[in-house]
């Protein structure tokens, strides 16, 4: 029989706070990956330059140019460097966030009942680091974590698969059964309403399972 | 009674309607050099043959795709069978249509039939069209494919836990209808220039258009010495009257008769004069209301209604007045008392005129080698954009409680407003102007838009974001 629709105010307090200090960072091995292409690139630059100072008779000018292309690059490397540190996810019991940028900072978040499919990607340096990238795609937006060890994209795969197929109460449920369970978001049939007061601190909802840390690359 | 769980075929006059596709589908521009090469170079002999030949090819070909052309409906799926030499038999689950269109076109008037377009979330386009069939079929798979869309309110099993209960089937309520007297105040409290939408076709040929204009006008021969100032004005007024005209008129055809009706699980709009159309969407599927009034339709009480769906389901209602407006986000789940009691940071002005500056001073600069002193010019755009900017800033309101809203102000105003359960994602982000001043922007994103609401306080961005969450996943309600 289906529940009585009820509409009840709760506190702002009893709402779980998605903290930052939970998120998880990619694995380390993701900036070589990420560099790897910046790398190509200067390695073109650089040889296309030698060949154009070597045949040119403006060797000055051509050396200043190549100079000036491969100190965008560093500059790009550098930028790129912070954009992987700051790259980290948190799975919770009901959602799953990814932080991202350093210029503009971002932070995504993306519930598993909106979830329409979800993809592993393996390119060619990825699998040579033994790493994977996930795609969690929703009727709207997509996030996408790259630098995700094998496994642990495999098992974050299976549990948003698995999440996204479930009732609330089945994940409350199941988080209940479940000793090291985190706090489950209130189960109400309908949404908090008001009265909004974002002046309250709202407690931290640790995340779930956090992913055990990155496999030591292979040597 | 219709049983469409039996094959149905389409009217034997969608045989024409096919033919006309076909030809489409070879492209205007190869029809008419076709026609040129026949009327320039008639035919002899036994080649005086080949236009009846290709007529008879074209109707067999049409005759066989209508003979293979079928849809039923079984066990909750729409079956549709078609295709000539390669036979393609596609399945859509009914729960997952977005929303099926009824267009009524000028031909379809004249033989009484309709042409069905059914939408899925999973393409951009129409998922697949039922070029003529009668009405009652039509409105048949409407209802059907609306009453089987995912809603809490409908229940699914009996007491008992027995097995699923058939779904109640109520008759379509009329929601409001617009007067021709309401199109017109309507179409006359538009922006005076939107019926040149109606030339566009013509500027689209513009060539052999100004050819006509040159052979008809070009002998016309203006004396400058009789050129008296207060033609300008005139001019122009003709000129928008004019075009006030041509709304009215577009309004009239396009809008004819506006009917919204409603079910409880769906809503559904109709309207036109020579081309009636029909389109419907489910309640459930409903992402974002929104509304928008220009200065002209505040002075008159009207407003656009907007309502975004998943797929091609999106309804856009003219000339509706406050009353009509609240009526229609109640049936749309929203909730037309929302509090807009929250303001954004006034530091927003000075960042659009700090980043209109920046961009001004280069575009100055480039132009100074050209233009001179006249590249100064280049900042008139500075205090437009900062009255714009801050107008803005003083008029934008949010609220946050089932649903998260926001209405602005500049000249136009618009509101938007979409429940909290419909969330997609949520996004918080912050430049590092932001930053420094602890401000940033939260994103609640759907499936048919985005809300956005900055500059805020990063702590109520979190705690929006954070709201926005816990009700998106502790709401069991259906969201699409």
């Amino acid at each position: 029989m289906t529940a009585p629709f009820t509409n009840d105010p709760i506190p702002i307090d009893e709402i779980p706070q998605l903290t930052d200090d939970a998120f998880v960072p990619v694995d380390p091995r993701y900036l070589r990956a990420a560099l790897a292409g910046t790398a190509i690139t200067a390695a073109v630059v650089i040889i296309g330059g030698s060949i154009l100072a070597w045949q040119a008779e403006e060797t000055l000018v051509v050396a200043a140019i190549t100079a000036g292309i491969l100190l965008l690059i560093a500059l790009s490397v550098v930028v790129r460097v912070l954009e992987v540190r700051r790259l980290a996810y948190q799975v919770r019991q009901h959602d799953i966030s990814m932080r991202s940028g350093v210029i503009s900072h971002r932070v995504e978040s993306l519930p598993f009942a909106r979830v329409q499919h979800v993809r592993v990607n393996r390119g060619a340096i990825e699998r040579g680091l033994g790493l994977a990238t996930l795609q969690i795609s929703s009727a709207g937006p997509n996030i996408t974590i790259p630098g995700l060890a094998e496994a642990e994209a495999a098992r974050i795969k299976l549990l948003v698969t698995q999440r996204a197929g479930m009732d609330i109460e089945d994940v409350d449920a199941e988080a209940t059964e479940s000793p090291s369970a985190p706090p489950t978001i209130p189960a109400t049939a309908s949404p908090p309403v008001a009265p909004f007061t974002p002046s309250a601190a709202p407690p931290s909802a640790p995340p779930v399972a956090p992913p055990a840390p990155p496999a030591p690359p292979a040597e | 009674m219709i049983d469409l769980r039996l094959p149905q075929r389409q009217s034997p006059l969608a045989i024409v309607f096919l033919a006309l596709r076909i030809l489409r589908s070879l492209g205007i521009a190869q029809l008419v050099i076709a026609a040129l090469f026949l009327f320039r170079a008639p035919l002899d002999g036994p080649l005086i043959f080949v236009p009846f030949v290709v007529i008879l090819v074209f109707g067999a070909i049409s005759a066989l795709s209508w003979w293979r052309y079928t849809f039923q409906l079984v066990d909750g799926e729409l079956i549709v069978v078609k295709g000539i030499v390669r036979v393609d038999r596609l399945t859509v689950p009914v729960d997952r249509i977005q929303s099926i269109g009824i267009d009524q076109e000028l031909l379809h008037r004249m033989t009484g039939l309709v042409k069905v377009s059914v939408d899925t979330a999973g393409s951009s386009e129409a998922e697949f069209t039922i070029d003529a069939i009668s009405r009652p079929v039509a409105e048949e798979l409407q209802r059907l494919a609306v009453t089987a869309a995912p809603t809490s309110t409908t229940p699914t099993t009996d007491a008992v836990g027995g097995p699923p209960s058939p779904p109640v089937i109520v008759e379509d309520r009329v929601v409001f209808t617009h007067t021709p007297g309401r199109l017109v105040r309507a179409a006359l409290t538009m922006w005076p220039l939107t019926g040149l939408i109606i030339l566009g076709p013509f500027f689209a040929f513009g060539e052999q258009f100004s050819r006509q204009l040159d052979e008809r006008f070009g002998d016309l021969e203006i004396d400058t010495d009789q050129f008296v100032w207060w033609w300008i004005p005139v001019g122009l007024f003709g000129f928008v009257a004019f075009s006030i005209l041509l709304n009215i008129a577009r309004v009239i055809l396009a809008d004819w008769e506006l009917t919204l009706r409603a079910s409880p699980t769906s809503l559904r709009r109709t309207s036109g004069l020579l081309s009636r159309t029909s389109k419907a969407s489910s309640i459930s599927r409903i992402q974002v209301v929104s509304s928008a009034q220009n200065p002209l339709q505040q002075r008159a009480g009207l407003r656009t209604i907007g309502l975004s769906t998943i797929g091609e389901g999106d309804l856009a209602l003219i000339g509706c007045d406050d009353d009509q407006f609240d009526i229609v986000r109640g049936l749309a789940a929203s909730s037309s008392h929302i509090s807009l009691n929250r303001r954004v940071h006034p530091v927003e002005v000075f960042l659009a005129v700090r980043n209109i500056t920046v961009l001004m001073t280069i575009v100055a600069v480039t132009a100074w080698f050209v233009a001179g002193w006249f590249a100064l010019l280049a900042y008139v755009v500075v205090p437009v954009v900062w009255f714009t900017q801050r107008r803005h800033v003083q008029n934008f309101r949010w609220g946050l409680g089932s649903e998260l809203a926001t209405f602005t102000e500049v000249f136009d105003n618009s509101s938007r407003q979409a429940l909290l359960r419909k969330t997609n994602a949520v996004r918080v982000t912050q430049s590092i102007f932001e930053r420094r001043r602890g401000l940033g922007y939260v994103h609640l994103v759907t499936a048919a838009g985005t809300i956005s609401v900055g500059m805020i306080p990063i702590s109520e961005a979190h705690a929006v974001r954070d709201t926005i969450l816990a009700a998106a996943e502790s709401d069991p309600r259906p969201w699409m």
